[in-house]
């Protein structure tokens, strides 16, 4: 895994290079052409673009791709539905043999197959929605079919798709729902009081004055709990962040690198790059899965330091 | 803050959006594909378990059968062997007992016939020699052709048979 990272870090960073020479290089064309007005901007923003609005509500190209994977989705599910049999079929016994590693995998988590059973139906979702996600974005005219605007006085390109993935506002829902879900299920594991006490730790000090006799040191002991629950708060947090950002740094960074390439030579030269991106989205998704499984695992099993 | 829902277009209602597209993937996921896929999944599991459970249980039932099946069958042989010799000694015995009667009935046969025999032997000596005594009687009164009177002639006879 740590080869992974490793790997993934050399990709950002080097996606980050190109992407500051591209914005560079386009500022300079951009000097030309708000002095010419005539050539189209095609920018890689890092937010994705409004395509049409509802009333005052903007649809982004980010979340037509989403509407997409979700529309993929049910149908590949309600075609699933009709065939699923006792005694299974090819694609019944490939999904089977798909289900059966991850939960595998999630055995090595959560240690127990009860519970990875508890959780995998949220948990598989993330990885699906996530990877369809990611490799929508990589699918040949999404990102370069799109419509020309003209904003501030020149013309800019605006994708119709864009990878769902590529969007903040996405990956930040996702993550939201994962550290709140956690949250769900460890107050339905343990129990609100012992929930709470895991964050603003009353229990700590209430314990004091009972074992303060059998053990002095619960004194300085009991309120650096109080202290590390706090942090956990926080904790809670850097978790949306990460998980968040991570993700959207990832993908966004890829279609970059892909586009640096396309422009560098559009032929030949990126294909290496796309094969690269469905490995990473591939992995992304895995992470973000795992990880939500872990902070699951976490928040259902009682305080053990 | 600020600056980062600038820079990222972070918009609380696209938020909502793919919140709402999430649940969306989650509860059709949920519900057309994975929980009828693990429930089918989890009766496969149940049922083989129980076939292999069964097929134990057989086996053992099996094998206890074929115990009891040799028990019974040696249990039958030992029976069938006591028997054969009860049957065997009986036989015997009575074998012996028919040999013995029918001796004893062939011996008894053969003295009434030897008894019959010397009874038949004795009335025909008797007779011969009463015939024999007329015999010689009427031949002697033939020849002498003179009859002595009856003792006499008697006593003659006697005399001469003696002879």
């Amino acid at each position: 895994m740590s080869i992974g990272y490793w790997n993934l870090y050399l990709v950002c960073v080097l996606c980050l290079v190109s992407y500051y020479l591209i914005i560079m290089s386009h500022k300079d064309e951009n000097h030309n052409l708000v002095e010419t007005h005539e050539e189209i901007v095609h920018e890689h923003t890092l937010f994705a673009e409004p395509i049409f609005n509802l009333g005052d509500f903007y649809v982004t190209n980010s979340l037509m791709n989403s509407w997409l994977v979700v529309l993929i989705v049910l149908i590949i599910s309600l075609f699933l539905k009709s065939r699923i049999k006792a005694i299974p079929g090819k694609i019944q016994n490939m999904l089977e043999m798909i289900i059966e590693k991850f939960l595998e995998i999630f055995d090595s988590v959560t240690a127990s197959r009860k519970r990875s059973l508890k959780f995998f139906p949220l948990v598989f979702s993330f990885f699906i929605f996530i990877l369809l996600s990611n490799w929508m974005g990589l699918l040949p005219g999404v990102g370069s079919v799109g419509q020309v605007v003209s904003e501030h006085g020149h013309k800019a390109f605006v994708p119709y798709f864009r990878g769902g993935t590529a969007d903040l506002n996405t990956t930040l829902a996702l993550a939201i729902i994962g550290v709140v879900a956690s949250h769900i299920f460890g107050v339905v594991a343990i129990g609100l009081w012992n929930y709470f006490n895991k964050f603003i730790n009353i229990k700590a000090f209430l314990e004091i004055p009972k074992k303060i006799m059998k053990d002095p040191a619960i004194i300085i002991v009991n309120p650096i709990k109080a202290f590390v629950g706090l942090i956990e708060i926080i904790g809670e947090f850097a978790k949306v962040a990460s998980l968040s950002f991570r993700l959207f740094g990832n993908i966004f960074a890829g279609e970059v690198l892909l586009a640096s390439m396309s422009a560098i030579l559009a032929f030949g030269l990126p294909i290496p790059f796309m094969f690269l991106e469905i490995i990473v989205g591939l992995i992304q998704a895995l992470i973000f899965a795992m990880l939500i499984l872990a902070y699951l695992t976490m928040n259902t099993s009682a305080e053990e330091h | 803050m600020e600056n980062l829902i600038e820079t990222f277009h972070i918009d609380i209602k696209l938020l909502i959006a793919q919140v709402i597209n999430f649940a969306i993937v989650f509860s059709v996921l949920y519900f057309f594909a994975l929980k009828p896929l693990l429930k089918v999944m989890r009766d496969r599991t149940k049922k083989i378990e129980k076939s292999i459970d069964d097929a134990q249980k057989i086996e053992k039932k099996l094998s206890r059968t074929d115990e009891e099946y040799d028990k019974a069958i040696g249990k039958a042989k030992k029976e069938a062997n006591i028997i054969m010799e009860k049957a065997n000694i009986m036989a015997e015995e009575k074998r012996q007992d028919l040999i013995k009667k029918a001796k004893n009935e062939i011996g008894q046969i053969i003295n009434k016939e030897k008894e019959q025999m010397q009874v038949e032997k004795a009335k025909t000596l008797k007779e011969i020699k009463k015939e024999t005594a007329d015999l010689v009687v009427v031949s002697l009164e033939k020849i002498l052709e003179e009859k002595v009177d009856n003792k006499k002639d008697s006593e003659l006879i006697r005399r001469m048979v003696k002879k």
